[in-house]
């Protein structure tokens, strides 16, 4: 399986084939406080592979979550350019927007962001509801969502019942309500302890594979980045390389 | 549509903004009871000011009214004496005023042999017309809001045995008419009284400013302390907004479920407020004063103007007040409203 994915992410056809989910073109991101500029990103240009998993990787405050929100749409850039489906997001109202976060992306966040005074059913339903999608049809599906996260027992508890585990499932079943093409993950382990972390990474490889959903995570988790198929380095703004998991362990290598 | 794969979203009907809002209302009932007493203490404030200012007016022009109706009942005693074995004549000219209604009530319970009445009803009075009224009469009594009486008066008091007039309306004078010999007029409304109710008028402009300026001041509390709770409500909610935003929200229904939601706790708030603001001070002043004399002169349609009036500030303040906060949250990108401290 490994293997196969290996061949088939470095074969230039089919990745050209299966397209480009998302392209970032040197965007850059200043945030402006009083009179100093940071510079958060400062030209990254990406182009992700769909249906692939994807680990940004990248020590803190090196951009990460800047890149992670532009891509997902979420922030605009200083310049540059971001598409989802070959469409520049810069182009889009506010109402595709909606649509584009609403049915296309899934955002997972590091805590969670959950609404807790929500049930989790209704936390899973709220995406729904936003669609348009209301009564027993989106009780139902949010069940099922559930259910694969290994949450059907708990539909009805409260976020602050729940473990940090349980809790980041609720927001990845939130996330995949509206069935989305891309699943962004912004350090989402960080909070949780190892076996935890591990489990949710299988979680997202599984979705990955059965479902055909690009994975895109924010990470340092090094177990993250073994799963992944492959990682994007970003260090001071700038993307670095890219490199699959086993280059990477030969790096570590080399360096021991 | 401009692009294949993008779509647009849906807008969602009103009946689903106000369901959810119910629902946010409902799940955080704990929070909303805080915003809502926020909006209760608000327009207690201002509706109970409003009302021991609408009370108090009531109280001292139902003192003055007893006041007036004592001064009139001391006047005819003076002018008759003894009132057995002698005649009352009451003409009533237009509608009476709550003072002239209890002055007659007064005067109908003295012992006069007979009261001859035209124009309205008196317990033990003969119906008498306007013109025939005084005869055999030993005082005049000239009654009503009326101000041009449409029977001469000279002819009037001619069948008089005494003649005493007394008129209860505040500035009717018969001046122009030639004084017979023994002939009182105008007993009540001498330049000593015209002087006193001058005086009571303009205690009464002063009582309606003082109304008016603590209605003001009430108001501008109000609007801080509902402003805040709103504002608070809504701020601390802006990272929610940000969730919801990444979700596929619209920035529109955001201000919409707010403004929804800020209207049912502005409307419960204020109902409580308004509940609380009138009853309190309904009690301690008629606690202190007595229900009787409280509720003789109180206008029950400027109470309930008031009423309504602070149910309508408070509902309207604060929707007022959740728009900004909203607005600000709905129209930031979601990456920073996610960022927000708050």
């Amino acid at each position: 399986m490994a293997f196969e994915r290996e061949l088939f992410f470095k074969d230039a056809d089919a990745a050209a084939r299966s397209g480009y989910v998302i392209r970032a073109v040197d965007v850059r991101k200043v945030y402006r406080m009083g009179d100093t500029e940071t510079h958060a990103l400062r030209g990254a240009t990406v182009d992700i592979i769909r249906g692939e998993y994807l680990s940004i990787m990248g020590p803190s405050g090196s951009g990460k979550s800047t890149l992670f929100n532009m891509i997902g749409g979420l922030d605009k850039p200083t310049a540059g350019k971001v598409y989802i489906d070959q469409v520049d997001i810069a182009q889009l109202d506010p109402f595709e927007l909606a649509w584009l976060r609403c049915r296309k992306v899934g955002y997972i966040f590091q805590s969670y962001n959950l609404i807790q005074v929500m049930s989790c059913i209704e936390n899973v339903m709220l995406p729904m509801a936003f669609a348009g999608l209301d009564g027993e049809e989106s009780r139902e599906k949010a069940l099922m969502i559930l259910e694969r996260v290994g949450l059907g027992g708990r539909a009805l508890h409260k976020p602050a019942e729940m473990s940090g585990g349980q809790q980041q499932r609720v927001a990845i079943a939130r996330a995949l309500a509206n069935t989305p093409d891309i699943l962004l993950a912004d350090e989402p382990t960080a909070n949780l302890d190892l076996r935890t972390g591990e489990e949710i990474i299988k979680l997202f490889r599984t979705l990955c594979d059965e479902l055909g959903v690009t994975v895109i995570t924010a990470t340092h988790d090094l177990k993250m980045l073994k799963t992944s198929d492959r990682i994007m380095w970003i260090e001071d703004g700038l993307i670095s390389k890219i490199t699959t998991p086993e280059e990477m362990e030969l790096h570590i290598d080399e360096i021991h | 549509m401009k692009h294949d794969k993008i779509g647009t979203q849906v807008k969602l009907p009103m009946g689903r903004a106000v369901q959810i809002a119910v629902q946010g209302i409902r799940i955080r009932l704990g929070r909303s009871m805080v915003t809502v007493s926020g909006v209760v203490l608000g327009i207690a404030f201002l509706m109970s000011n409003v009302a021991g200012q609408l009370i108090s007016d009531a109280l001292s022009r139902e003192r003055e009214t007893r006041q007036i109706v004592t001064l009139m009942e001391a006047l005819v005693r003076n002018e008759v004496g003894t009132a057995a074995g002698k005649t009352l004549a009451v003409t009533v000219h237009g509608d009476l005023e709550r003072t002239e209604r209890l002055f007659m009530e007064r005067v109908a319970k003295m012992p006069f042999a007979a009261v001859r009445v035209s124009g309205a009803n008196i317990d033990r009075g003969v119906s008498a017309t306007p013109q025939n009224v005084a005869e055999g009469a030993y005082l005049l009594l000239v009654l009503g809001q009326q101000q041009n009486i449409p029977v001469d008066l000279e002819t009037l008091i001619s069948g008089m045995n005494h003649v005493g007039v007394l008129d209860a309306v505040a500035n009717r004078t018969y001046a122009g008419q030639a004084p017979r010999a023994g002939v009182k007029r105008d007993l009540l409304f001498g330049k000593e009284t015209q002087e006193q109710m001058e005086r009571m008028r303009e205690h009464a402009a002063q009582a309606r400013f003082r109304t008016v300026w603590v209605a003001i001041i009430s108001l501008l509390v109000t609007i801080i302390s509902i402003s805040n709770a709103l504002l608070m409500s809504v701020t601390e909610r802006i990272r929610e907004i940000g969730t919801m935003k990444c979700l596929g929200a619209l920035s529109a229904f955001i201000r919409r479920m707010f403004l929804i939601e800020s209207a049912f706790i502005g409307f419960a708030g204020s109902l409580a407020g308004m509940v609380l603001g009138a009853l309190i001070p309904l009690i301690i002043y008629g606690w202190i004063f007595g229900f009787g004399l409280m509720f003789g002169e109180i206008s029950f349609v400027r109470f309930g103007v008031a009423c309504l009036g602070c149910v309508v500030v408070g509902t309207l303040l604060a929707m007022i007040a959740a728009i900004y906060p909203a607005n600000f949250a709905a129209r930031m990108v979601p990456a920073s409203a996610l960022r927000s401290n708050v």
